[in-house]
């Protein structure tokens, strides 16, 4: 119980209240609580008008009354008032005049009343009466937030000092703007209770938070508070009483006026408040109240026409049982058992998709249905069958899965799941299969082409030698490094070549690849992406034209590589994944062969970009070393498709790739350009001599020496670009 | 007293019937006594549906109302109370813009007669008794000669609130519940037809004057009390009817319920 307010009312009411409480409240552990220090307060006859039957009432009720949670009143009200300060028209609710206007208050009560309530950062409009240089002096008005009270004759007078003024970012004196007779509108800034003094400012942040977007400073004769406006004219005119000013308020017959006060004074209307013993809202149970029957008895009505459509469908009208469920969901939308009902005659009829959401929509509300699981499983399992049919094994392989999940004793899911997942790892057999017969095939090709290499490995050291004397003018730095780098990379390449340690050459690689593909991302990205996405797309299409030229070089081989090519397009299809986890870097090159081939189509995407970024250093290095290896690798397990023309290339590739890589400039990619036009059949980016180059070569060891040549002239030429 | 429960689920086709059924059992108290006491249940009834209908306070109020008018001059003997006090309830919806369905009108008064139950079927004997209450509104109209828009005391009583608590200390005011007290008090009026008696100024001055009163707040005074700028021609003898009719139903209450 609220003690402060039992003693307010005791003190105004008395003694025989009190004892009427004792009486009443006997039973009440809350009064005995308070009774003690109740007893000590004083009580003066208030009123003398005490009137038994309603301190009666009021000891009756008191344990409502003084109940610390029938206080709903918020401070939320403070908020609400200063929406009313619009124009009269707009006004939700009535704004009334002062109401001691009209009681007549006295002037002395009305001074100290007023003294009592201001608080800072109340708002108040006066007229200025007088300025000095230390600031000027208001007359106030009225009041215009916080407090609603008729002051205007009590005559106040506040100061606003000079400081309280906001200057205006020039650099006159403030009070220049001001005159006397201008009407202004400024917060209280400090209160003097006993010397009965006031202070204004014309801060904003003067002002209590819930009246700061009011503005001060100078108004209008029509920014004047309405309550004042009215008051003004209901002093004049002694005709204009309370009730009579209310009715004529435009406000007043607002018809929400009921609700918006309502809420502006705190009262809720879900939970209504009552004096009767009855009415409590602790005693309205939730279950009684009409949204919750209303629920109840929509299920109830629903599964009865479900109940009528299952009949329905038993004797086999399907078109009424559909029509019942309809009607069921109509009552009652997302019934359980109508989804259900409705699902399973969607799925006898074959509409699988419908069955499907039914099923999904009666799960989310009932995660546990039995029914629900069993008959999605199976509708699932149907599902899957027809992907079957539309070769998308993967996704039948979900469905079944997912059918068995929601149902393990399905025992067509499990039939269905094993043979589909029977068919993807025979597939994936036949795939390795394949991949092994080609790797067999290549095996066996390179006893006979390991001869020509060596003899190419021998050419191309001499071209290194040369070139390495010819580059040493470069002044590129990147050059000289990459020169001997890919010196003591061919000599590593060389000397390892022999092991057949393809496997830990292709892991280093692997890890060079990543190495280095981060440090190029650290580089400017871009601009050195595009040039290598560039020169990479060319080295993919000269890589393309160089395997078809081994192709048609390789006429013996060309049925198998022809064969082994489309195993290997399948096997990109189905195993991309499974070749990049295979150790077997031999698969690797060939699948990223073609994987080249695919993301050249796609080389837009960055992803695309940095995976064939990968796969092209997986490939042929974007290092010099890692190209070597690769390029060694090629060669060695490509069986002689790449020979000595190929190395070559190869070599030269590297040095392109490396300088275009570490370089970036453009030379460097029209060198590459320059390159891969003359190793592509097609393109003409460049008028380089790659025309001849671009010949299919038949009969390899004839045409090496041209190569040779060719390859001599360029590197002379790529010798005279580095010092222009 | 009957059952209501039994009246209310038999079918009730036509209203004469229920005449018939009503058995004139001995008087114990006089007539208008137990008539007081039994609009008093019935318009607790109301009330309690309201709240469980999520019924604004307003339409509530007119609900009551039309039931005390309808009852000024019919008899208790013709018609039963609680079917027009569902169809008030209905009607007064409508009036009041906020309408309620009659499924959750039947709903909330057969569970309010046979606590617990399960919900009604929708069979006959629902749309029997959805057709008594569409009958019954009609009847309601006739007997009020379509005068069905009342003027309320709620509107005065609010801007009466804002208007007091302009004169008190803020801080005072948020710490007493003027507000709530006051319109809990209002509410309650309508167990009885002191609502119709008065008039709705007055109605809500007393209600604000008991509120002030009971928490002890005293207003200031000038030339007039506050009460009488109000509303012109107020007397505090109004205030006091006013007053001790509404304590005369708290009193019935602890008689009734």
């Amino acid at each position: 119980m609220d003690k402060d307010l039992l003693r307010q009312c005791l003190t105004y009411h008395g003694e025989s209240l009190f004892n009427k409480l004792k009486c009443e409240q006997t039973e009440n552990p809350d009064f005995q609580a308070v009774v003690s220090d109740l007893c000590k307060a004083t009580y003066e006859r208030g009123e003398g008008q005490g009137s038994p039957l309603v301190e009666q009432f009021i000891a009756r009720k008191a344990d409502i009354l003084f109940c610390p949670s029938w206080k709903t009143t918020t401070l939320q009200e403070e908020e609400h008032e200063e929406e009313e300060e619009e124009e009269e028209a707009t006004e939700p609710c009535a704004i009334m005049p002062p109401l001691e206007l009209f009681m007549e208050v006295s002037y002395e009560e009305r001074r100290s009343m007023l003294y009592r309530d201001l608080e800072r950062g109340d708002i108040v409009v006066g007229r200025i009466n007088n300025i000095r240089e230390y600031g000027f002096f208001l007359t106030l008005l009225c009041m215009a937030g916080g407090l609603k009270r008729d002051i205007e004759d009590l005559e106040l007078s506040c100061l606003c000092h000079i400081r309280e003024i906001p200057s205006t970012g020039s650099h006159d004196d403030p009070l220049s703007y001001y005159q006397i007779g201008d009407l202004i509108r400024g917060g209280v800034k400090d209160i003097d209770r006993y010397q009965e003094k006031i202070t204004v400012s014309l801060h904003q942040a003067s002002l209590s938070p819930s009246l700061k977007h009011i503005k001060l400073g100078v108004i209008t004769q029509e920014e004047l508070p309405i309550h004042y406006s009215r008051s003004v004219r209901a002093a004049a005119d002694s005709s204009e009483t309370y009730e009579h000013i209310l009715s004529r308020c435009h406000g007043y017959h607002n018809p929400s006026v009921v609700d918006y006060l309502l809420k502006k004074v705190g009262i809720s209307d879900t939970h209504p408040p009552s004096m009767m013993r009855g009415l409590q809202s602790k005693l309205f149970q939730e279950e009684d109240f009409a949204s919750a029957i209303r629920k109840k008895q929509s299920a109830s009505w629903a599964l009865k026409c479900v109940r009528a459509g299952v009949d329905h469908f038993k004797h086999g009208h399907h078109v009424e049982a559909m029509n019942e469920y309809n009607k069921a969901l109509e009552i009652d939308t997302n019934n359980v058992e109508a989804l259900v009902a409705r699902g399973a005659l969607y799925a006898n009829k074959g509409s699988i998709m419908k069955a499907i959401t039914d099923f999904e929509l009666a799960l989310e509300s009932c995660p546990d249905h039995r029914n629900a699981k069993k008959y999605l499983s199976q509708t699932l399992v149907e599902r899957g069958k027809q992907f079957e049919g539309q070769e998308k094994l993967v996704t039948a392989e979900g469905m079944y899965r997912r059918a068995l999940s929601l149902d393990d004793s399905n025992p067509e899911a499990q039939e269905a799941l094993h043979k589909i997942t029977d068919t993807i790892q025979k597939s994936i057999r036949l795939r390795e299969e394949a991949l092994a017969k080609e790797q067999v095939k290549a095996k066996g090709s390179q006893t006979s082409a390991e001869k020509l290499r060596k003899i190419l490995k021998e050419e191309k050291r001499m071209k290194k030698k040369q070139k390495r004397s010819a580059s040493s003018t470069s002044s590129s730095s990147s050059s000289s490094r990459s020169t001997s780098s890919s010196s003591s990379s061919f000599s590593h390449r060389r000397s390892k070549k022999k092991k057949k340690k393809r496997r830990r050459r292709s892991e280093h690689g692997n890890k060079r690849h990543r190495r280095i593909s981060s440090r190029e991302s650290r580089k400017s990205e871009e601009a050195s992406e595009d040039e290598e996405s560039d020169s990479s797309r060319r080295e993919r299409k000269r890589k393309d034209s160089r395997t078809r030229r081994w192709k048609n070089s390789r006429s013996p081989d060309k049925q198998e590589k022809r064969s082994s090519r489309e195993r290997r397009d399948t096997s990109r299809e189905r195993g991309k994944n499974n070749n990049r986890r295979d150790s077997d870097s031999k698969r690797r090159n060939l699948d990223e062969n073609t994987k080249r081939r695919v993301s050249c189509s796609s080389a837009e995407s960055d992803y695309s970009r940095k995976s064939s970024f990968h796969s092209e250093y997986s490939r042929h290095s974007g290092s010099a070393p890692r190209m070597r290896h690769d390029s060694s690798k090629r060669s060695s397990f490509d069986g002689g498709r790449c020979e000595s023309r190929g190395r070559e290339e190869i070599c030269e590739v590297e040095e392109r790739e490396k300088e275009s890589i570490e370089g970036g400039a453009a030379e460097e990619n029209s060198r590459s350009d320059r390159h891969s036009k003359r190793s592509e059949s097609a393109g003409s980016q460049s008028g380089s001599t790659s025309a001849p180059q671009a010949r299919p070569k038949k009969d390899l060891p004839a045409n090496l020496l041209d190569i040779f040549n060719q390859i001599a002239q360029f590197e002379k030429e790529k010798g005279v670009r580095p010092k222009k | 007293m009957e059952g209501p429960s039994t009246r209310l689920c038999a079918s009730q086709a036509g209203l004469q019937s229920l005449a018939d059924r009503r058995d004139s059992s001995g008087d114990a108290e006089s007539d208008p006594a137990r008539d007081m006491k039994t609009h008093f249940r019935v318009c607790r009834f109301i009330m309690e549906s309201g709240v469980k209908l999520a019924m604004r306070s307003v339409p509530v109020v007119t609900a009551c109302v039309l039931y005390h008018r309808f009852f000024e001059r019919a008899s208790l003997c013709a018609y039963e109370p609680y079917l027009v006090a569902m169809s008030c309830m209905y009607l007064a919806g409508k009036v009041e813009e906020q309408h309620i369905r009659t499924r959750d009108i039947i709903n909330v008064s057969h569970r309010y007669f046979n606590s617990g139950s399960a919900p009604l079927e929708c069979d006959k004997d629902f749309w029997d008794l959805r057709d008594s209450v569409v009958q019954c509104e009609l009847l309601i109209l006739r007997q009020l000669n379509f005068h069905v828009s009342f003027e309320h005391p709620h509107k005065y009583l609010l801007h009466y609130l804002l208007s007091v608590k302009s004169l008190v200390n803020r801080h005072a005011w948020s710490r007493t519940p003027i507000a709530e007290t006051s319109w809990a008090l209002l509410r309650d009026c309508y167990h009885g037809a002191m609502c119709i008696r008065h008039t709705p100024q007055h109605i809500a001055i007393a209600m604000l004057y008991l509120a002030l009163n009971s928490y002890g707040v005293e207003l200031p005074v000038g030339d007039k009390e506050w009460w009488q700028v109000l509303c012109e021609h107020v007397t505090k003898a109004d205030i006091d009817a006013v007053i001790s009719d509404l304590l005369q139903l708290y009193d019935m209450e602890a008689k009734c319920i």
